[in-house]
């Protein structure tokens, strides 16, 4: 090939991607502010709130023991390095989150950019237009890198306003950025490989899972310094903003994430538009005894699946981690009191451990129930609740079967996470019996079920407000794993079902108050259902 | 005689979309055994009042009879003797086409097997594709397969054929005759004029929420004006001057185009006679120009 037609080449492979960029960030851009806002919101409110509820040095040490002794802190925030200045706190409580969330930005701008765009056959719009094939991945990877560089500027800008240092607060906003980089890459792969768009979302979304809760147990276990870099979030974290301020850490993430667009450049070459590297089988061409059971089932499959094996995994991550908490409460025996408190003996406190790690299971599972009764509102938007409420199938019996899938599938998650951690804690010589901990996962099953009720609840009734499902577990979370922390009173902490669930261990686990999260629960369900009988589908 | 059996009755249906009215007042009348043709330009309300039809959406004002029964309030038991092709057709990705129409089948209780074998072979669908590697056209055909399967005395089709080709709309209309046959209803809303012509006993013309014509093809046509062409050998100066002449036009041989009330054929060609006509031709409106008269009137107004 002669140096010309290479040049021209090239040239033509980003032929369209200007205009087409500005297209799609215009279209984007309400999209992407709410993620650029909420991550800065986290790094900004832990610089304010912590001047305001840690004033002096005393309360300062108490909470740098307090985190640096509870393992499940550390699992889903990472391993504190300095919490006696507010940029360390900063780092600790932002860091790993904010790098999460950013990463999740990064995935779902990708795969709506390319594979939900070709699912809806807008992409063949612009396909068909002057474009080169390669031009609208790289204008989704694009994109998802004005994105990152967004979020970099507005929370270092915030930060920074609100009282943060400038020099950790730029290696924090970096670290996010850096983030977004990576895991625009790994979705840019995964969008090849998916058979559509939820498939490509569910791989990417499962590689950052993953990576994060293997971070988690590095941290929380106190494993060696060098399996820090077995995962890419693990590299991040060796900025240590505040702490050292390293900016080297992110030259491996920005290569990984050049070496994914390539490789997602070379498989795009491979395959056909609007289907995935993982080619969809042929089904079969009759269902006599397919209902609406059957159907429910089968829209939900998939992502259920996948997350019962999350769910595994989760058990045998805590679980090992329930079993290896026995020694750090056996050297500092008042930092257990501080997490369990009210627990007397040890094997008390190790089983208040495992109680709030099921609350995390449980918030989790939460967001996998959310996600069904969010499917359903998007069965309807995408026109196929309509052929089925024009057959003899009532309203009721529609969302039922769907509401079933979430309730069961919830109940599950916590079954499978309960028994796994149970099996593997159990079997160590930390004193905590199989059993209990598989109760405790199941009594806190009707606390999930109020948080997914909230979902049912405007997806049945007011679909335009169903932001508050997501909104509900959010604030759960920030409740139950902060609301210690910020020595919040106990109304407020009320106000998170999880705060109710009892304690099987207890003399008198308080069984009234998990009648009452039925009966909240019901309310909610009901809300649902009357709303859905009453309002106009589409 | 007693007059036939309403299957659809609708009066003064009134939906509104927050403060945006859809349905303005439509009245709709379709009897026992006809094939009813629902036509409007895009955006006029044809899938509104069809949805209220089905129960998906509240009427806000008016009276809704469907086989009898209220549409709202009856939805099990309407619904299992009426099938449904929507407007845009969306298939469940994990399912085959197969499948889809099977669980339709199934949700209504019951289809007839061997018809839908043989509607499935007549337009050549492979039902072992999953929802999303169909194209629009065969989304439709396993919608309309669907529909047909079953022995539903009411068939409402939104658009059904739209992307369909010309050999399967053909198959589609000769199904739908077969349907007309065994007497029974089929609501009917289309673009597709000949298809309309070939089918429907009555059309109702719905524009910006209002039905603003209905009645038998022919009756249509007689409240359409008729296009009047002839040559005059003395044309006159000012030819704006004969007030039965609508939209005239003349060109420098002397050849006049103009429409004409349907009852004032007669005073027309008095009025012509002293201009010596030649080479005349009256003929009645074509269905476009039917359709194009109703669908303009909405941009002018
Ligand atoms: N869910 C809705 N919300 C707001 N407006 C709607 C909705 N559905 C339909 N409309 C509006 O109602 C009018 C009639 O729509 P429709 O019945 O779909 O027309 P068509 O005759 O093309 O089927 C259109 O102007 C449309 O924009
Ligand atoms: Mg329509």
């Amino acid at each position: 090939m002669g140096r010309h037609t290479e040049a021209s080449h090239r040239r033509e492979v980003f032929t369209g991607t200007r205009t087409l960029l500005k297209v799609a960030l215009h279209q984007d851009r309400p999209k992407i502010a709410p993620w650029v806002g909420l991550i800065s919101v986290l790094s900004v409110s832990s610089i304010l709130a912590y001047r305001w509820i840690f004033p002096d040095l005393a309360d300062r040490k108490t909470l740098a023991m307090a985190i640096g002794a509870n393992p499940a802190m550390q699992l889903v925030f990472g391993a504190p390095r300095d919490l006696l200045t507010n940029d360390g706190f900063n780092a600790w409580r932002a860091g790993a989150l904010g790098a999460f969330f950013a990463g999740l930005m990064a995935i779902i701008i990708v795969v709506r950019n390319t594979r939900a765009d070709e699912d809806s056959g807008r992409a063949e719009l612009i396909a068909s237009g002057v474009i080169t094939r390669e031009a609208r991945l790289l204008v989704a990877v694009l994109m998802a890198t004005v994105a990152a560089v967004a979020l970099a500027v507005v929370c270092f800008l915030l930060t920074w306003a609100s009282g943060g240092e400038p020099h950790p607060t730029a290696v924090l906003s970096l670290t996010f950025a850096a983030s977004a980089l990576m895991y625009a890459g790994i979705a840019a792969v995964a969008a090849q490989l998916g058979s559509d768009a939820r498939s490509a979302s569910s791989i990417a979304i499962a590689v950052l899972g993953v990576s994060y809760v293997a971070r988690g147990y590095l941290d929380s276990t106190g494993a060696e310094e060098w399996t820090r870099w077995l995962t890419p979030l693990g590299w991040l974290e060796q900025t240590y903003p505040a702490t050292q301020n390293n900016l080297w850490p992110l030259v491996p993430a920005v290569l990984l994430a050049i070496a994914m667009v390539a490789l997602a450049l070379g498989l795009q070459r491979r395959r056909d538009f609007g289907l995935g590297l993982i080619a969809t089988r042929p089904g079969p061409a009759r269902a006599p005894g397919l209902g609406l059971p059957g159907l429910a089932v089968r829209i939900h499959r998939g992502s259920v699946i996948t997350w019962m094996i999350g769910f595994a995994f989760l058990g045998l991550v805590f679980g090992t981690l329930a079993a290896s908490v026995g020694d750090v409460f056996a050297s500092n025996p008042a930092m257990g009191a501080i997490i369990a408190s009210g627990a007397a003996t040890a094997e008390g406190l190790r089983f208040a451990f495992v109680a709030t790690i099921l609350h995390i299971v449980g918030i989790v599972t939460a967001v996998m129930g959310a996600q069904v009764l969010m499917r359903v509102y998007a069965e309807e938007t995408d026109d196929r609740v309509e052929p089925v409420l024009a057959t003899a199938t009532s309203r009721t019996a529609y969302l039922g079967s769907n509401v079933l899938i979430a309730l069961a599938s919830t109940a599950l998650g916590m079954a499978v996470a309960g028994t796994v951690m149970g099996l593997v804690a159990g079997a160590s010589d930390a004193g905590i019996g199989f059993g209990d901990v598989v109760r405790q996962a199941i009594v806190t099953i009707p606390a999930v079920w109020v948080l997914v009720g909230v979902s049912v609840a405007t997806v049945g009734a007011e679909p335009s407000r169903r932001i508050a499902g997501w909104l509900v577990i959010v604030a759960t979370f920030g409740i139950t794993l902060l609301g210690p922390t910020f020595k919040l009173p106990d109304w407020m902490l009320g106000i998170s079902p999880l705060y109710h669930v009892p304690n099987v261990q207890a003399p008198s686990p308080g069984w009234i108050s998990l009648a009452g999260l039925g009966a909240v629960a019901c309310l909610l369900y009901a809300v649902g259902f009357a709303g859905f009988r009453r309002r106009d589908v589409h | 005689m007693t007059p036939p059996e309403k299957v659809i009755a609708i009066e003064g249906l009134v939906k509104r979309f927050g403060s945006f009215t859809a349905l303005d007042g439509v009245d709709l009348d379709v009897g026992r055994g006809e094939v009813h043709g629902f036509l409007g330009p895009n955006g006029s309300g044809k899938s509104t009042t069809i949805r209220v039809l089905l129960g998906l959406l509240r009427a806000d004002g008016g009276h809704v009879e469907l086989l009898g029964g209220d549409p709202w309030r009856d939805v099990i038991a309407l619904h299992r003797r009426l099938a449904y092709v929507p407007g845009d057709v969306s298939l469940w990705p994990g399912l085959s086409g197969g499948q889809a129409i099977d669980l339709l089948g199934n949700l209504r209780g019951g289809l007839d097997r061997a018809r839908r074998d043989r509607l499935i072979e007549r337009f050549e669908l492979d039902p072992t594709k999953r929802g999303r590697q169909y194209s629009k056209g065969n989304r439709q055909k396993v919608a309309i397969v669907a529909a047909l399967s079953s022995d539903a005395e009411l068939l409402i089709l939104d658009e059904p054929t739209s992307g369909l080709d010309p050999l399967m709309e053909a198959v589609f209309q000769d199904e739908i005759a077969a349907v007309k046959d065994e007497g029974r209803t089929v609501l009917l809303s289309s673009h597709i004029l000949t298809e309309v012509e070939a089918l429907a006993d009555r059309v109702s013309i719905i524009r910006q929420g209002r039905i603003s014509q209905t009645g038998t093809l022919a009756e249509l046509r007689a409240q359409t004006r008729v296009t009047v062409s002839a040559r005059l050998a003395h044309p006159p100066t000012d030819i704006a001057s004969i007030p039965v002449l609508h939209d005239p036009h003349l060109d420098a041989h002397g050849r006049l185009t103009a429409t004409v009330e349907p009852d004032q054929v007669n005073a027309a060609m008095a009025a012509l006679v002293p201009h010596e006509m030649s080479q005349l031709t009256v003929s009645p409106a074509s269905l476009e120009d039917l359709f194009l008269r109703h669908y303009d009137d909405e941009r002018a107004s």
